[in-house]
């Protein structure tokens, strides 16, 4: 048996290796590229919010105060929603949104890190305590929408949940101060 | 225990004496094209399961950030 066999199996199993890297590096460097895209085009990126408050006093006064959570809508109509998340609700436990619209989602937390996502939608955020958890988005249906706590955070988790209301353009009204609460059904 | 009537199969270093040059090589022509078409396989039905998850949900529910 002549000893360029192994060699030239060798050589053959490196030649595969190489294409096969050459492959890998192709799908990586596309994938990147399609992040890259949608992150230029479409805006399309993590919520990314440094924000700090203090989580002992957040209920006390300011922006987390209980009278200010929920849904605002400012004089230049930008809507925002405030909401607290503690062991083991969200307060308030119902959001009411509108459909088609820019909304903004300010999340913080009094107690442990809890976490929070919205069914359907791409809304998926840490709530750590001491800093405000952002997101903005927009709600393309009318529905209700389930909001449950995806960080466990202890015993009461799994009750933890509160629900999204997002309402048609024509049945957003929010009242003289800008206020709008879940509609009752 | 090994009893007298073992045949060289029975232990993979004796089986590896019994294997022909020529029929390894012959394998071995195959063996590379093989293992690249079976990963292939596996690697571009993973990747087409990211891309649709990617295109046809994640992209049409919106942006957020």
């Amino acid at each position: 048996m002549s000893q360029t066999h192994p060699e030239m199996h060798e050589r053959r199993i490196l030649h595969t290796e190489l294409m096969w890297s050459f492959g890998v590096g192709i799908f990586v460097a596309a994938s990147l590229s399609m992040i890259l895209f949608t992150a230029f085009t479409i805006s399309v990126n993590p919520p990314s919010n440094v924000e700090r408050l203090d989580p002992k006093t957040l209920h006390l006064s300011g922006e987390f105060a209980e009278h200010n959570l929920g849904t605002t809508v400012g004089s230049d109509g930008s809507v925002t929603v405030r909401a607290i998340a503690t062991q083991f609700m969200f307060l308030p436990r119902c959001i009411v949104v509108p459909a088609n619209r820019r909304v903004t989602l300010r999340f913080a937390s009094p107690d442990v890190i809890h976490g929070l996502l919205i069914t359907g939608t791409n809304v998926n955020t840490m709530v750590v305590p001491g800093f405000v958890s952002q997101v903005h988005t927009e709600f393309t249906r009318a529905g209700d929408l389930l909001m449950p706590c995806h960080e466990y955070c202890g015993l009461g988790h799994s009750e933890m949940w509160a629900t999204v209301q997002v309402m048609a353009q024509d049945e957003f009204k929010p009242g003289s101060d800008g206020r709008i609460s879940c509609a009752q059904r | 225990m090994q009893s007298d009537t073992s045949s060289a199969a029975d232990s993979p270093f004796d089986a590896a004496d019994d294997i022909d040059e020529t029929a390894l090589a012959d394998v071995m022509r195959s063996v590379p094209l093989g293992a690249a078409v079976l990963a292939g396989t596996a690697v571009a039905l993973l990747v087409l399961g990211y891309l649709a998850v990617y295109l046809l949900v994640f992209i049409p529910r919106g942006t957020v950030g």
